[in-house]
């Protein structure tokens, strides 16, 4: 199986949580034999590196410097996670199994991609609009929240990492239940939920568990 | 038909949106690629009452929900309406089979589209720059243009050509984004003049003129948005110059930023009787004033082609135009129309009278003019150049690595 993860933050670049919940879901997907790609952002460390965990880690920056908010700086610079993802693709004999889209940041990218090239994703969510925002109904943080929504609607499957997330995406998103799979990270066997879920999602092929 | 090759062309104004020069132009363009041999596929911003997709000879036009998500600020709504489009854009590509050549995009309006379509796809992109935030704001001085230009220079960079309508773009796009010369391709706009010649009959007219006109006055023409690249100001600062030797009545067609503080000056100067400000006006109305006008006036600061003016040549009115952009250009001073001095009231003020006071010399500039139009600035043949453009990059392509 060929995963590429996308997320906003990773080590070195930590700004949350995510980064780390990443990093760690990598590492622990090579190690199962998913060929595992992460598609990142960095100011200026970027281009394609293999560490030595097996993980692939493509870093882009944003051609834009100049922005007025992080949704303008966000949405130029999912141009740049669709380039590198379209060279991972083409690079591969034009195959990825699974895009895991960690928060809303690339979805945008990840619903073009699902698009022109019949990708699938998993939408991972770490938190929500309603849950960080103050004024969730703001313009500002409306146009998140419609990002959000995109990402659930498009996405074959979500994962939530708690019950309560779960609950308020239902509530708020009207989420089929049966598409949100509850993962807590604080469990041991994560990892192994999240591959059963990937295979769920790619239809069982791929994994070598071996 | 079976085609060449074919094009996804990315605007966000078709017709009936129309905001600017580009709705018309890629209209025009798509129709004439189109008559041309080149399947054209255009994908655009949805409009009330519009359908979502239709053929129109010979061009499959898609309208996207533009308007879906909430957005705080216009530049935020561009990128967030690009993210639909190109979602939009994809699918069809993909339904396809990937037999789109080329993908064409217009102004940095849909630039983060085209973009990603070109990397996902591997196809080469184009863009036409219509117009530039450095010439529309005289230089970039807030967040906003800054970001504004930045997505311009990334779109250009991206381009495996960069279009633009005239000499003069060509020139200021190289020198704003550092572009190499043999990027660069100059392919002028163009204009529909079939349009003027199914006008009212002569005597319609005439009854149309006398709704803003007496009929001693002789009609000035401004057509173009109310803001300050385009110099209105410099024309309402003209106007007492040209009545004390003209009886004459302004007519002011648009909108924009400026009205109020024009209709102020006008208010100021005790002219009220002697300018008309119309606004907006369906094309039947502004193709009549067109008709009716002794003279068209384009009196830009910064103009990167200046379609009114041809607008103008192909309604046979004679045109007084600033010596700037691409105007300079389409007028050749004393033969096609009279050129003048940019922002300077004195200078514009004598070209209005050159033309209004010699009945002899309106007819020689604007006979002039018709013919040129009709030979150098026809749709027909501008959809042949676009097409050669793309089979010289597809050329190119070919023999690349994304081939």
């Amino acid at each position: 199986m060929r995963a590429v993860i996308f997320s906003w933050e990773y080590p070195p670049r930590i700004v949350g949580r995510l980064a780390e919940y990443v990093s760690t879901l990598a590492k622990q997907l090579a190690q199962n034999k998913v060929e595992t790609y992460v598609v990142t952002y960095h100011d200026f460390m970027t281009g394609e590196i293999k560490e030595p965990s097996g993980v692939t880690t493509f870093r882009v920056t944003n051609p834009v410097r100049t922005h007025i908010g992080v949704l303008t700086w966000v949405l130029t610079l999912n141009e740049e996670v669709e380039r590198a993802t379209a060279n991972i693709y083409y690079k591969t004999n034009q195959h990825i199994d699974l895009i895991d889209v960690c928060d809303w940041h690339f979805i945008p990218a990840a619903v073009t991609l699902k698009n022109a090239l019949n990708i699938p994703f998993i939408y991972s969510v770490e938190s929500i609009e309603d849950q960080r925002s103050p004024n969730p109904n703001s313009s500002f943080n409306m146009a998140i929240k419609s990002i959000e929504w995109l990402g659930f609607f498009e996405a074959r499957g979500v994962n939530a990492k708690s019950e309560s997330i779960r609950t308020e995406i239902i509530k708020i998103y009207k989420v089929p239940p049966e598409k949100i799979k509850m993962i807590d990270p604080n469990n041991p066997s994560w990892v192994k939920e999240k591959i059963e879920h990937y295979k769920a999602i790619v239809g069982g092929h791929g994994i070598d568990e071996s | 038909m079976s085609h060449d090759l074919s094009v996804m062309m990315l605007s966000w104004e078709f017709p009936p949106r129309i905001i600017g020069g580009i709705s018309p132009h890629v209209f025009f363009l798509s129709k004439s690629l189109a008559k041309n041999g080149v399947k054209v596929y255009v994908i655009t911003c949805d409009f009330p009452g519009a359908p979502a997709h239709e053929v129109i000879d010979g061009v499959e036009v898609y309208r996207v929900d533009s308007y879906k998500n909430p957005s705080p600020d216009f530049a935020t709504w561009v990128y967030l309406m690009n993210m639909n489009m190109q979602k939009e854009a994809a699918a069809i590509a993909s339904n396809l089979g990937g037999q789109v050549d080329v993908f064409h995009a217009h102004d940095w309006l849909v630039a983060t589209a085209g973009i990603g379509l070109k990397h996902i796809f591997r196809k080469p992109l184009l863009v036409t720059m219509h117009s530039t935030e450095m010439g529309r704001r005289d230089g970039t001085h807030t967040a906003n243009e800054k970001m504004i230009h930045e997505t311009e220079a990334w779109l250009t960079y991206e381009a495996w050509k960069v279009v633009c309508c005239s000499d003069y773009m060509v020139q200021h796009v190289k020198w704003v984004f550092g572009l190499p010369s043999d990027k660069l391709v100059m392919v002028p706009n163009g204009v529909n003049s079939d349009i003027y010649e199914n006008i009212e009959k002569k005597e319609d007219l005439k009854s149309f003129r006398s709704r803003f006109a007496l009929p001693e006055e002789k009609i000035v023409l401004y057509v173009g948005r109310l803001v300050y690249e385009k110099g209105i100001h410099i024309l309402i600062n003209a106007i007492p110059k040209v009545l004390q030797k003209v009886n004459a009545k302004f007519i002011i067609v648009g909108s924009g930023y400026m009205k109020e503080q024009l209709l102020n000056i006008v208010r100021s100067m005790g002219l009220e009787h002697k300018v008309l400000f119309e606004g907006f006006v369906d094309e039947k109305m502004l193709i009549n004033l067109q008709k009716c006008a002794d003279v068209s006036v384009v009196p830009s600061l910064f103009e990167p082609f200046g379609i009114v003016a041809l607008e103008a040549m192909a309604a046979k009115s004679p045109v007084v135009v600033s010596d700037t952009g691409g105007l300079s250009e389409i007028v050749d001073h004393e033969t096609t129309g009279v050129k003048v001095y940019p922002n300077n009231p004195e200078s514009l003020a004598w070209g209005i009278t050159r033309v209004l006071l010699d009945d002899h010399f309106s007819m020689l500039i604007k006979q002039n003019a018709y013919r040129k139009i009709k030979e150098k600035y026809n749709w027909e043949k501008i959809g042949a150049q676009t097409k050669l453009v793309y089979e010289e990059v597809l050329g190119q392509y070919s023999s690349s690595f994304w081939a």
